[in-house]
């Protein structure tokens, strides 16, 4: 609370400093502890003065009375600077109050009334009671002066009291102009006085943040701005809005367009969006614009309005459309020599394990074959090599097919699919691997290419759009496993982009009577993902009607949970918009109702960290139920999803799941670790660590498969030697239960994802910005693990390619002006909060200097370590363009 | 004319150009040409779809200087291999037993973790195993009583059953039989049957198995069970007092590891358990005097049973109470200095050949000053001694071979271990651990198998309250000559 800079402090400072060494022994502060007799010559004299100034100020005559009131000013201005211990002249003062009160009552209107006026309201400061407001009432009946003058400390309370005041009149409907006044000034003179939060909390106290808008400048307005950002994510609806479009304007208002960028896809406005590109005229900042909402990961078309030149727009759409992330990401591998491709084994480290699962079986578990299928795609993905589905085929039978036939039927969906994840965002290579898997007359070989064409494509895009000429031929194929390959090809390839003639061809299945439930189940999830967070009434139609048609029996199964799910995608993070189809799913039948309403909830409330939400859902979760009801689960992820998005909301429902988990009925706990891997995915944090740990040896089978799986989550891409070395003793722990060696199996893959170069965590731009269909694959794969028995130990294992979504580089990349990458120092550390701190405070702290490409992992921020290039975005993430420095000079 | 380009894999074709008024196959053709897919296989993603070879090219609406993109390879197109690979998960429950390297384990009954794990130590003897399987069903001599017969029979089923199966078996019949033939077992408290002293259980079951294995016919080699687990002992009993001396012979399964302060080792504690004293009429002095017996071994088994006296009687307590102390075993363990005169003479050249193998095997040179002539034989044998060696896993197949006879070496390998958790013989839990074949060591808790690491095995010695080694059981090493 140290004021900042004040005009009088100057003045004040001499004079204390004056006082002091008159006489170094009356330290103003020591003085307040001694009784009055106490007082030293000066202050006598002090006292004496007010006592005077207080009786002349009654007098009738009315030089003196201004006289004595000018002094009275004087002394009390040249005093309030500080408020670490109560100024003297106040103290002494303090006897008085009454007395002027009464006096200030009786007096006529006059200058001199105004002036006592606004010694009133410094003395009620101190004096006035909680809740009275004197102050302010008599700064509004006193001179209109520069309240500036009377200190810091006044401005302040006055801020208080003017929120208060507010608030009683909005319930009075009464004029509001006089305090408006008050608030201008104020407003004014905090911002001019480094105390933006202030300013911002006052005039969202008084609801007129525009105010804002006039006086922010070059020097306050990125404080104020990140104020603001921050403080959105504690306000209720629709005040965040609020808040987040004022924070636009400034931005744009100052020309700092990434960060208007920023909060324009928070705000999913895309009119605000578009207004960046407009304002802007620097192609190469628009190619940095690019670069970010590639990494948002939504559909973006640029028009001519945006970019006029034909070609430019075209290299910027290519931006967008990520054609250029699969080079970027093999840059940063090479750069980290991480090239090499890693066998399932080197991922085991079985040979650390004492003895026991040295002597390996000699005949091939499929089970196992299929885990390792898992982990080589995971921990190869996107590197385009790997040791068991891209080797080449010489030899007669070839090594690659070898491998697709080490696993049996269904295993062979995901081992073909795998090449996808192999081969990820490199669209031409990989539609050249699969390719030779389309002819064959095997049909989950055939379901699984296409899988794969769909998770190559995930978040790409391609003028050709070949994912859609290739897979919608087979949307209607005989059999369903080929076509729920195509389906939920499409649903990855297309995730977020709303395309209408997928729906067109998806639509029908849902409801379609001779269509098998787990086609219709993965078409409605499709269906989400592609219309995440979008509202679309048609599909919302279409999957209503699908799951009022499921019989009772169908209702029962495992994957029908897939319904409500792609239900509730349309509506992720769309709040109150849920709420017509959340009327509708209560005529659902009582079996999928309740599972239908914690979904849509969950999933509208995601990443909003409302409070309310989190309570409703903890309610749910917190009851005992009969057997058989299953929605329990989905609330607790709800819980995680709802407060994920930011730090506070997310420790505290950490702390609630620890209680839930000790309370909770069975079916509860076990969604438990799921919730726990999804708040704090790819974010390996050593207490949650430690929790899925004790959970994973749990007697419960099905909560130590979740924790494990969790362990995975939680670690995911990070290569975290703990978690890894964990998983390595469970596997020797559950070595012959083959479920949960599975489960194991597919942890370590995670946590090695990508050699350690990936993360799944939806979260980016500095954890401000949550990529919707990111969150919409964890989600799919968290509801999928509800019921691992039936679903990814069954025969939907390849649901676990759903988190292809999540899937992104945790690097930073600089690329030069003609986007060829560039090494520069950077110093990376752990991020700092510098909302509300004045001056340039250190972003980062315990850094390290590396140089580009680097990695962040989770809660890590750079900065460019060299003065040479100018990034054009401030937040150092993905793709970072960098401009040479006019003004640098080579020492 | 319209005039495309193609992007095939990374290379993109420029310029090719299509007449609209020709089908696309001849498009497809003309790629063909370029990178040498077959039509057929060639996928050409335009709006809408794939290009179909009988397509309108006005209906797709392709534009001059449009940009393409074609799918496709020569490559072969994968096929299944022409044996199924057969999954583990596919074969049937024996094979899949087979494939885990151990058997199943015993259900616990209530209370019978002490037969359970006797009988899973006795179970790692394949000898006794094929004796068993040699005992006929009606073969049943009639000095062999009823009772003695069904449990024979219940022991060999249980044993084919545990070979079998995957999963735990339930040894009810077994059980049923051991109460009928030893109604002790089925002693009851609280409705419950009671936990038993598993040694009690292990001779009863032992002494049962030799009556009836006792082959009738043959006088020599008669008895299975004794010359698997027999071991001959001399005795010296001798009376200070009077000086008289005498010696006697008798035959134990077991020989008994005496725990007293001084014993630290399991070595100890067997010479602790050879000596003893006894009191007896002295018909010199004509009245009871204190003799001193002095037992040595005379013969050797093929395996070395050890009991650890770990419970005695504590009559304030009116139970069997237990001696926690620690009492270290190896996994190797060397008889030899327990051999009487005669027994150390037969197997001074066992020894001596078992330590030139071993020293071969570490690489070093047999001593040609120990024995000049057989030089020349160890040499030769040494090829064959390959085969000599694997052979020693079991008797009969060693016997078989014609490698000359095996013999005994006085040295033993630690096969199973049978171990007590609790404070008293009558409570507490029993758990058996037994060497596989494999060299595996598993733990059969009941029901439960699981693997365990060798160098764990010995830390059962106890000093704790862990599970501490109760009967241990050694396997001879045999050396062919």
């Amino acid at each position: 609370m140290a004021p900042g800079p004040d005009p009088n402090s100057v003045g004040d400072g001499a004079k204390r400093d004056e006082a002091t060494t008159k006489v170094p022994s009356k330290d103003p502060k020591k003085k307040d502890d001694k009784k009055e007799e106490d007082l030293s010559e000066e202050d006598l004299q002090l006292k004496q003065n007010l006592e005077l100034y207080v009786e002349r100020v009654q007098d009738p005559n009315p030089e003196l009375q201004k006289a004595a009131l000018e002094s009275m000013r004087q002394e009390i201005r040249a005093s309030t600077s500080s408020m670490t211990s109560v100024p003297k002249p106040l103290k002494f003062l303090r006897p008085h109050y009454g007395t002027l009160k009464e006096f200030h009552k009786n007096m006529a209107e006059s200058d001199l009334k105004k002036l006592l006026a606004d010694i009133l309201s410094v003395l009620a400061l101190t004096m006035s009671a909680e809740g009275e407001r004197e102050s302010l009432g008599y700064r509004l009946t006193g001179s209109e002066g520069d309240i500036g003058s009377w200190g810091h400390e006044y401005v302040r309370n006055l801020a208080g009291e003017i929120a208060e005041e507010y608030t009683v009149r909005q319930g009075e409907e009464s004029s509001i102009e006089d305090l408006m006044d008050l608030v201008q000034q104020i407003v004014a003179f905090h911002m001019k006085h480094n105390a933006e939060t202030e300013a911002v909390d006052l005039l969202m106290d008084v609801e007129d943040l525009d105010l804002l808008l006039e006086h922010v400048d070059r020097t306050n307005f990125r404080r104020t701005c990140n104020y603001l950002t921050s403080a959105a994510k504690y306000l209720p609806g629709p005040d965040d809005m609020l808040v987040l479009d004022i924070a636009y304007m400034i931005y744009i208002k100052f020309e700092e367009y990434p960060n208007a960028l920023q909060i324009a896809l928070f705000l999913d406005n895309m009119q605000y969006v578009k207004q960046v590109f407009t304002s802007c005229t620097d192609l190469l900042r628009k190619k940095q614009f690019c670069y970010m909402i590639s990494r948002h990961g939504i559909t973006f078309e640029l028009d001519p309005e945006m970019v006029e030149n034909d070609v430019d727009r075209e290299m910027l759409q290519d931006i967008v459309n990520n054609t250029k992330l699969s080079e970027g990401y093999l840059t940063l591998a090479r750069d980290i020599e991480v090239m090499e491709a890693k066998t399932p084994e080197d991922i085991y480290k079985a040979h650390l394990l004492d003895g026991r699962a040295s002597s390996g079986p000699s005949a091939d578990s499929a089970r196992q074959n299929l885990a390792a299928t898992f982990v080589n795609a995971f921990v190869n993905a996107g590197f385009g090599q790997d040791k068991l589905m891209t080797v080449p085929s010489d030899s007669t039978s070839g090594s690659a097919g070898n491998w697709l036939f080490k696993n049996k039927e269904h295993g062979k969906t995901s081992a073909a699919a795998s090449l996808g994840m192999i081969l990820l965002w490199d669209v031409d290579a990989g539609l050249t691997h699969l390719d030779k898997y389309f002819h064959t007359n095997d049909n989950p070989i055939i379901a699984g290419a296409l899988l794969g064409v769909g998770i190559v494509n995930c978040g790409i895009k391609n003028d050709c759009d070949p994912a859609l000429a290739l897979l919608g031929e087979y949307i209607d194929k005989e059999d369903s496993s080929v076509r729920i390959g195509a389906i939920m090809g499409l649903g990855i390839a297309y995730a977020g982009s709303q395309n209408d003639q997928i729906k067109s061809s998806l639509s029908p299945i849902l409801n379609d009577a001779k269509a098998p439930l787990d086609v219709i189940a993965f078409a409605a999830l499709s269906l989400g993902m592609i219309y995440v967070g979008s509202c679309n009434e048609e599909v919302a139609q279409s999957i209503i009607f699908a799951l009022m048609d499921r019989s009772e029996a169908e209702l029962g199964e495992a994957l029908t949970r897939f319904l409500p799910l792609g239900l509730g995608l349309l509506y992720l993070g769309k709040q109150e918009s849920v709420e017509a189809t959340a009327e509708v799913s209560k005529t659902f039948n009582e079996k999928i109702r309740k599972y239908c309403d914690m979904t849509l909830l969950s999933c509208a409330y995601a990443g909003t960290g409302n409070v309310l939400k989190v309570q409703d859902l903890l309610a749910q979760c917190g009851e005992h139920l009969e057997k058989g009801d299953n929605h329990q689960g989905p609330a607790v992820l709800g819980l995680a999803m709802v407060a994920m998005s930011e730090e506070l909301g997310l420790d505290m429902a950490i702390r609630s799941l620890e209680r839930v988990l000790q309370y909770g009925e069975q079916n509860v706990r076990r969604a438990v670790p799921l919730a726990l891997g999804l708040l704090c995915i790819s974010n390996p944090k050593v207490t949650v660590m430690d929790t899925l740990s004790r959970l994973s040896h749990d007697t419960d089978s099905e909560v130590a498969m979740s924790a494990i799986i969790s362990l995975g989550l939680i670690g995911a891409g990070t290569n975290n030697a703990r978690i890894a070395g964990m998983l390595r003793n469970l596997s020797s722990y559950y070595y012959k239960d083959a479920s949960l060696l599975f489960c194991v199996r597919i942890a370590q893959g995670l946590v090695h994802m990508g050699k350690g170069l990936l993360t799944l965590s939806p979260f980016h731009s500095e954890r401000l910005l949550l990529s919707p269909t990111a969150l919409a694959g964890i989600v799919t794969l968290l509801h999928a693990c509800l019921d691992m028995k039936s679903i990814i130990l069954g025969k939907y294992h390849y649901v676990l390619y759903f988190l292809v979504l999540a899937m992104q580089p945790r690097m930073m990349l600089t690329v030069d002006e003609n986007l060829k990458p560039i090494s520069v120092p950077v110093r990376v550390g752990q991020a700092v909060d510098v909302v509300g701190q004045a001056g340039r405070p250190k972003t980062i702290t315990g850094f390290q200097t590396h140089s580009t490409p680097v990695l962040l992992a989770a809660g890590e921020r750079a900065e460019l370590a060299t003065d040479k290039y100018i990034p054009l975005s401030p937040i150092l993430e993905g793709f970072i363009i960098l401009k040479e420095n006019p003004d640098y000079r080579e020492e | 004319m319209l005039t495309v380009s193609v992007k095939w894999q990374k290379k993109v074709f420029e310029g090719i150009e299509i007449d609209p008024t020709l089908p696309p196959y001849v498009f497809k053709a003309q790629l063909y040409d370029l990178t040498g897919v077959p039509p057929e296989r060639q996928k050409i993603m335009v709006k809408g779809g794939l290009l179909k070879d009988d397509a309108d090219w006005s209906a797709i609406g392709v534009k001059d200087g449009q940009k393409l993109m074609m799918m496709g390879t020569a490559d072969e197109i994968v096929k299944a291999p022409e044996k199924a690979i057969v999954f583990a998960e596919d074969l049937p429950e024996e094979e899949q037993a087979t494939h885990l390297g151990y058997s199943a384990g015993l259900v616990n009954l209530g209370n019978t973790c002490y037969m359970n794990s006797t009988v899973q130590c006795l179970k790692s003897v394949p000898e006794l195993k094929s004796a068993l399987s040699n005992y006929a069903l009606t073969g049943r001599s009639n000095d062999v009583d009823q009772t003695s017969h069904m449990l024979t029979v219940a022991t060999r089923e249980l044993f084919g059953d545990l070979d079998r199966s995957v999963n735990a078996v339930s040894p009810t019949q077994f059980w049923m039989t051991l109460r009928k033939k030893f109604p002790q077992f089925s002693q009851l408290q609280n409705g419950m049957h009671m936990q038993q002293d598993a040694e009690e259980c292990w001779t009863q079951l032992l002494y049962t198995l030799s009556q009836s294995l006792k082959a009738p016919a043959s006088s020599e080699d008669s008895d299975a069970v004794k010359a698997l687990f027999g071991v001959n002992l001399r005795s010296r009993v001798h009376c200070q007092e009077s000086g008289e001396e005498s010696s006697e012979t008798e035959s134990v399964y077991s020989l008994k590891c005496h725990i007293s302060h001084e014993v630290n080792h399991l070595h100890e504690g067997l010479k602790h358990g050879l000596k003893g004293e006894l009191e007896k009429t002295s018909p010199a002095l004509g009245r009871t005097a204190l003799y001193l017996k002095e037992s040595l071994i005379d013969s050797l088994p093929s395996y070395l049973t050890v009991q650890f006296v770990r419970f005695f009687w504590k009559r304030e307590t009116n139970q069997k109470a237990k001696i926690l102390r620690k009492v270290d075993y190896p996994l190797e363990l060397d008889i030899f200095d327990l051999c009487s005169e005669d027994l150390r003479k037969k197997l001074e050249a066992p020894r001596q050949k078992l330590r030139d193998e071993e020293g071969k095997k570490l690489g070093l040179q047999p001593k040609s000053s120990s024995k000049d002539s057989d030089v020349k034989m160890t040499d030769a044998e040494a090829s064959s001694n390959e085969s000599g060696e694997s052979s020693t896993v079991t008797q009969q197949e060693g016997a078989s071979s014609e490698k000359g006879t095996l013999h005994m070496t006085g040295i033993y390998d630690l096969v199973s271990v049978l171990t007590h958790k609790g404070r008293s013989a009558d409570s507490g839990h029993y758990v058996a651990w037994v060497k596989q074949e494999s060299g595996k060591w598993i733990q059969y808790d009941d029901s439960h198998p699981s693997l365990q690491r060798e160098e764990d095995i010995t830390k059962l010695s106890g000093g704790g309250d862990w599970h501490m080694a109760y009967i241990i059981m050694y396997k001879a090493r045999l050396v062919s000559m």
